[in-house]
């Protein structure tokens, strides 16, 4: 119990028999008024739940190793490119970034941001009421779910008409590469992250579901990029269908 | 006690402060002993002056691959220049494409010309360079340091 | 019970060594949680809403088991590894084809780490979702951010150890994008890599890195993830639960 927060409203005098002893200004601290607690003891319920979690990831991966292996490539060679070099799948995303705009920005300014942000969350929505309740309450739930949709459809729009239309090749020589590689596309990032929050600010919300949005709309965006750098990226690093790759390329060999 | 007569900073204070203080300077020793440890030992690329070749074995117009250094040697209207085959966007090795007259990157598509200078595709800067040592007719390329610019400039050029 | 099992738990060598008896009582099972160095890590007594397989899908108990699993079998696959780039291909080579269940144990290994990262990704959505992150869980939550980081370290630095085209390839486009950051990314990229290029010194410094130092960073601070669980209440639900009474 914090010391400082217990104040003391009423002197103890002798001649009454009851007195203030402290506030409980914050609730759960205290188990006034509260039924009888939903538990039970942790043994052996919680130790047969995760024998069985150790049996069930050991076997996953025991007949997924049974049924493919590892890939394994030529030895390494230095003056030999594979076509085309992708970093692992989970740096994909970022792989996928770097061809949309210059690599300081979208490798290096907007993952920090991102990364960044998502340390701040706690910090920045501090209400620590609707702790442990999937997406707080229904409007929280349908928030998130509409803010996935809008990702999912916007950012792949955005990634095959900046592939097809790159303002990089287009502007090149015309305006400086700052301009076409920097300015131009941190604006279109920066509204199509932005304008979800913008529409949402109109209906008063509040920390959590400013949270909600944004995490979302990064976490999503995410997803889709290393989806796509990973499976609709083929030779030259140009975009074609995963199950139409040239040259027989197999997105799932990077593994 | 007279208030003149009390120390600005107790003798307890000192002490503590010039223990932090040794600390401090005891962790910053630490730190500096781990940065150098853990600097490479070659801070160039492949090492010291790699032998291109004689200077007839670069007529103008020629771009020649040097595997012993993983470099070009370039020879546009002006002198040679010697170009690393790392590409600047991404690392990979950059070949030269005799059919199509320019550098053509795999990886992501980069495109430089002959000067290394991007035409096309994502590489950020030209392609870097090594300074050339020429010596009795004999092209020498120091490998240790490439040499980052933003553009090309007839004085990056060696006169032969 | 059969007399030679009583006589066996009655033993002072027993007792010694379980300081609880059958636990089939509640005192029995309280002391089971506590007296156990392992099972210590859980409360006494939890909250049924927390047991909840939709609450939590045991995504952060299974990013563990994956880390054992990494573990042992990386502990394995040490034996028959060497970190010299004429040498590891080939090794690969021999416990791909010669070694009894060599492959298998390289693809569990392999698959594992894959499943890990997966896993840590989603352990931190649901924790967001849940709300879980509130006071007082805030660095509780930055813990387990920059464990998703060491995460991708420890698989990245794997990535390169067998020596082929796609290790080789992933690893130089991969360090080439740290080299981007502005200032000290050049610098940070010579550091990974012992030099300008991916070569051996780069093989020697993602192998002590691999196997030795990102290992033993998950490893200390997962204890203080774990840890710090506990004395903010165990998982969030519980505290969502006395809410709702």
């Amino acid at each position: 119990m914090n010391k400082s927060r217990v104040t003391e409203s009423f002197s103890r005098s002798s001649s009454k028999t009851y007195s203030l002893v402290e506030l409980v200004h914050r609730a759960p601290t205290m188990m006034v008024d509260h039924g009888p607690e939903n538990t039970v003891f942790s043994f052996p319920i919680v130790a047969l739940i995760e024998l069985v979690l150790v049996l069930g990831v050991v076997m996953a991966l025991l007949w997924m190793s049974l049924g493919v292996n590892a890939p394994l490539e030529e030895i390494a060679n230095p003056n030999q490119t594979t076509d085309p070099a992708k970093a692992p799948w989970y740096f994909m995303g970022l792989q996928e970034m770097l061809e949309h705009g210059h690599p300081t920005l979208m490798a290096v300014v907007l993952p920090s941001l991102m990364v960044l942000f998502v340390i701040l969350i706690p910090y920045l929505d501090n209400n620590p009421h609707g702790a442990g309740r999937w997406f707080t309450n229904q409007r929280g739930r349908s928030l998130t779910i509409k803010t996935a949709l809008y990702v999912l459809v916007i950012m792949p729009i955005y990634i095959f008409l900046d592939s097809t239309f790159p303002p990089r090749e287009l502007l090149r020589g015309v305006l400086p590469d700052l301009v076409s590689q920097v300015v131009i596309p941190g604006i279109i990032m920066s509204v199509i992250v932005l304008l979800p929050l913008i529409v949402l600010n109109r209906q008063q919300p509040n920390a959590r579901e400013v949270m909600l949005v944004l995490f979302t709309v990064l976490f999503v965006s995410a997803i889709v990029f290393t989806v796509t750098g990973f499976l609709f990226r083929g030779p030259g690093f140009k975009l074609f269908l995963p199950w139409n790759m040239p040259g027989g390329y197999n997105p799932f060999m990077n593994l | 006690m007279r208030q003149s007569s009390r120390p600005k900073i107790t003798r307890a204070q000192f002490l503590s402060l010039t223990w932090l203080g040794a600390l401090v300077v005891l962790a910053g020793e630490a730190v500096f002993m781990l940065i150098s440890f853990m600097k490479p030992k070659a801070s160039g690329g492949i090492g010291g002056l790699v032998y291109a070749g004689k200077i007839e074995e670069f007529p103008p117009g020629s771009v020649n691959y040097i595997l012993s250094g993983k470099f070009y040697i370039v020879h546009p209207a002006g002198g040679l220049m010697a170009l690393w085959q790392r590409c600047t966007h991404l690392g990979c090795a950059v070949p030269w494409a005799e059919a199509e007259n320019q550098f053509h990157c795999p990886c992501h598509g980069s495109l430089f010309n002959q000067d290394g200078v991007v035409i096309g595709g994502p590489a950020p800067r030209p392609l870097d360079r090594f300074s050339i040592v020429i010596k009795d007719d004999e092209v020498w390329v120091d490998t240790s340091k490439p040499i980052e610019r933003s553009n090309f400039d007839p004085s990056q050029l060696t006169p032969v | 019970m059969p007399n030679w099992i009583q006589t066996i738990t009655n033993s002072r060598f027993w007792k010694s060594f379980f300081r609880h008896g059958w636990p089939d009582n509640p005192l029995d099972r309280s002391l089971v949680m506590s007296s156990n160095i392992f099972f210590h890590l859980h409360p006494v007594k939890v909250s049924r809403k927390s047991l909840r397989a939709t609450y939590s899908f045991g995504l952060g108990v299974i990013a563990l088991i994956c880390f054992g699993l990494l573990s042992l079998t990386g502990l394995l696959l040490m034996f028959y590894y060497t970190p010299t780039i004429e040498r590891a291909y080939t090794y690969i080579l021999t416990l791909q084809t010669q070694v009894p269940f060599g492959q298998l144990l390289r693809n569990m290994h392999r698959w594992a780490a894959h499943l890990m990262v997966i896993v840590v990704v989603l352990h931190l959505a649901r924790v967001f979702y849940t709300g879980a992150y509130k006071p007082p869980r805030e660095f509780n939550w930055v813990i387990g951010v920059i464990l998703l980081l060491l995460t991708l370290a420890a698989s990245f630095t794997g990535y390169l150890l067998p020596w082929d085209q796609l290790a080789f390839w992933a690893i130089t486009v991969g360090t080439s994008v740290a080299g981007y950051a502005p200032g000290a990314g050049p610098t940070l990229r010579i550091f990974l890599l012992g030099g300008t290029e991916v070569g051996q010194e780069a093989l020697t410094r993602f192998y002590a890195l691999h196997v030795m130092l990102v290992p033993m960073g998950i490893l200390l601070l997962t204890s203080v993830h774990l840890w710090r669980v506990r004395k903010d209440g165990g998982l969030a639900a519980n505290q969502s639960d006395a809410e709702d009474r």
